[in-house]
């Protein structure tokens, strides 16, 4: 699903198929992304309804407004594929040092733009809340199909961690190495030896906590979906979704993902 | 909000306004951007049944960067109204013109991306209170 051009900070591209979300409002996220192919909505969440603010095609650009308020702020749209979409991933980091750079003057202008959209898009909501659903289908109420997870980024990985049952004393700490990494969750795999008196099975949830960098420690909860023996016999793979991340272990994980 | 230094070291000239003069017209050709120096201004969008107020900008707001940002073509896209007595300072467009052109193209694109989102997104809430009259 990913291909990697040039180097250095590498550019990304990604298939996401129709009806995925790509970007979630809310979330913390830095990538900008440029539509290569197909159709891309934004929109905004406003009382339990979506409505609609924008469609964007190709040669456009989504996501650019948390760069531009310099990533402090959460997404303030969701993004959703309208039909299937290849986009291009810019890492921030390859626009920072320009953005930096440029006259005060563009950035001030700029500043003043994305005051304006954001208002706008502002009134369109509160407009079409107003109006009630139309007949364009500009809002429409929140369904499974528009809260599912976002199309991860799947991350391979090899970091070691530490786990336990949850129901376990907390002092017990069993080795572990996280293989993959998603926003919905990992494949780690264990040393069935390393696993003193315990058994796991589908079903069972696990605390696991790991590095993403040296000084930063991540807290998880995740359950076992599937867990398969190794061919080596004495490792078992384990495919497991989270079940719950702290607002900061999920933000960490947000940025740890990052194209 | 005051203007910069920064901003009044690219002002080449000042204009006045007076109260409900019309600043910019939409649909007219020019790319001359302005700070406000003093005073109020309405944008406005035209819609058919006429003209709809989409923004107040105060001191230190720039009037007319949008066609500027925009690669394709410089027409306006809102007209800009004095909204009361107004002093305006004439940005260098040479300068300007020549400090967006010298960016990266992934920072134009982002900017004149951005620039083309405010229009649709106006246009799309100019024409949402126009349905709901």
């Amino acid at each position: 699903m990913t291909k990697t051009k040039g180097k250095n900070p590498p550019v990304v591209t990604l298939n996401y198929s129709k009806g995925d979300l790509i970007i979630k409002e809310g979330d913390y996220g830095i990538s900008i992304y440029e539509i290569i192919s197909g159709k891309v909505g934004i929109y905004v969440e406003s009382g339990g309804t979506e409505t609609s603010v924008a469609v964007l095609g190709p040669g456009m650009i989504v996501g650019e407004m948390a760069f531009i308020e310099g990533n402090t702020k959460p997404r303030s749209a969701s993004a959703r594929a309208l039909e299937d979409c290849c986009l291009e991933v810019w890492h921030p980091a390859m626009l920072l040092d320009a953005y930096k750079k440029m006259p005060d003057i563009l950035r001030l202008i700029t500043g003043q733009a994305l005051k304006l959209i954001v208002r706008m898009n502002k009134r369109v909501v509160e407009l079409s809340l107003k109006q009630g659903p139309s007949k364009d289908g500009q809002t429409q109420e929140l369904s499974d199909q528009w809260t599912e997870e976002r199309k991860c980024f799947r991350k391979k990985v090899s970091l070691d961690c530490v786990f336990r049952p949850v129901n376990s004393p907390k002092k017990v700490k069993l080795i572990g190495r996280i293989r993959d990494i998603s926003k919905g969750g990992l494949q780690m795999t264990v040393k069935t030896s390393g696993l003193l008196n315990y058994t796991l099975a589908s079903g069972d949830e696990l605390f696991i906590s790991t590095n993403f960098t040296l000084d930063q420690k991540v807290n998880m909860t995740a359950k076992v979906a599937r867990l398969q023996k190794e061919n080596t016999g004495d490792m078992i793979s384990l495919g497991m979704v989270f079940t719950h991340l702290d607002p900061d272990d999920r933000r960490r994980l947000g940025f740890f993902l990052m194209p | 909000m005051s203007v910069s230094s920064e901003v009044l070291g690219y002002v080449v000239s000042e204009e006045s306004y007076a109260d409900k003069a019309v600043i910019v017209k939409e649909g007219s050709v020019g790319d001359w951007v302005y700070v406000i120096l003093k005073g109020r201004v309405k944008i406005k969008k035209q819609t058919s049944g006429g003209l709809l107020t989409i923004d107040t900008l105060s001191e230190g707001n720039f009037v007319g960067e949008m066609a500027m940002l925009k690669h394709s073509n410089s027409k306006r896209t809102a007209w800009a109204v004095a909204d009361g007595p107004v002093e305006l300072g004439v940005l260098d467009s040479v300068r300007l013109a020549q400090e967006w052109e010298s960016q990266p193209p992934k920072i134009k694109k982002l900017i004149s991306n951005l620039i083309q989102n405010i229009e649709k997104s106006t246009q799309k809430a100019a024409d949402m209170i126009e349905a709901s009259k």
